[in-house]
């Protein structure tokens, strides 16, 4: 599953730890979730999805398992 | 009572403790080699530090050392846990299977722990969620369609 993590936090301008601050995870998790290497649960999803102003589902794109890859 | 223990404290402290417990039963042991027990303690209460000062720092070890695993984290020790589980039960029999082909004595040590990891598995189970009836089973034992259908 692909995600916009990376790309929002860089528009704003922000470190990976100040980025898991204001959601409440560390920095570690940040870097796991901008990698795919960790899959969110639903509500640090919408945590996330919230913090950017953006639809959970713009933020995060299921496109690639639903293509089978 | 844990939750009165400042989080970066709890974890030395069971190691602490464990520790304690470990070099008492060799003084309770007795005999010559009672003197391993100041080894244990000296070597226990080195990594009691070494494990407050981990506990500080910016890393995966130091946040379960110091207990403030988010999320990911929880996730990924639970894991760990249930593969220590897994493995103690897999040994549990493997050592009780053994001890009943050669007729040893030394069984029951193995039975005791097989026990104890299937309930730990079937107490998980149901303190988990297993078999929760939802709404919708619920409905279709009654053979009504669930409000979402209608």
């Amino acid at each position: 599953m692909r995600n916009r993590v990376k790309e929002q936090r860089a528009a704003h301008g922000l470190s990976q730890a100040d980025l898991g601050a204001a959601l409440g995870v560390s920095r570690q998790t940040v870097i796991s979730i901008e990698s795919g290497r960790y899959l969110p649960s639903l509500p640090l999803a919408f945590r996330i999805a919230r913090f950017f102003d953006m639809p959970v589902d713009k933020m995060f794109d299921p496109e690639d398992e639903e293509s089978g890859s | 009572m844990i939750t009165f223990i400042p989080p970066r404290l709890r974890v030395p402290l069971l190691y602490g403790i464990a520790t304690l417990l470990f070099a008492a039963a060799w003084v309770v042991r007795g005999g010559k080699t009672w003197w391993f027990a100041i080894l244990v303690i000296v070597t226990g209460f080195v990594r009691v530090a070494v494990l407050y000062r981990g506990g500080g720092t910016d890393t995966d070890a130091g946040a379960l050392a110091g207990s403030r695993a988010d999320e990911r984290l929880k996730v990924v020790s639970t894991r760990s846990w249930a593969l220590s589980g897994r493995t103690a039960m897999i040994a549990s029999f493997l050592g009780v299977t053994a001890a009943i082909a050669v007729r040893a004595e030394w069984w029951w040590p193995f039975a005791v722990m097989l026990v104890l990891t299937g309930f730990g598995y079937l107490f998980g189970l149901s303190n988990n969620g297993f078999d929760s009836e939802d709404q919708d089973g619920a409905y279709a034992e009654r053979n009504e369609p669930s409000p979402s259908r209608r």
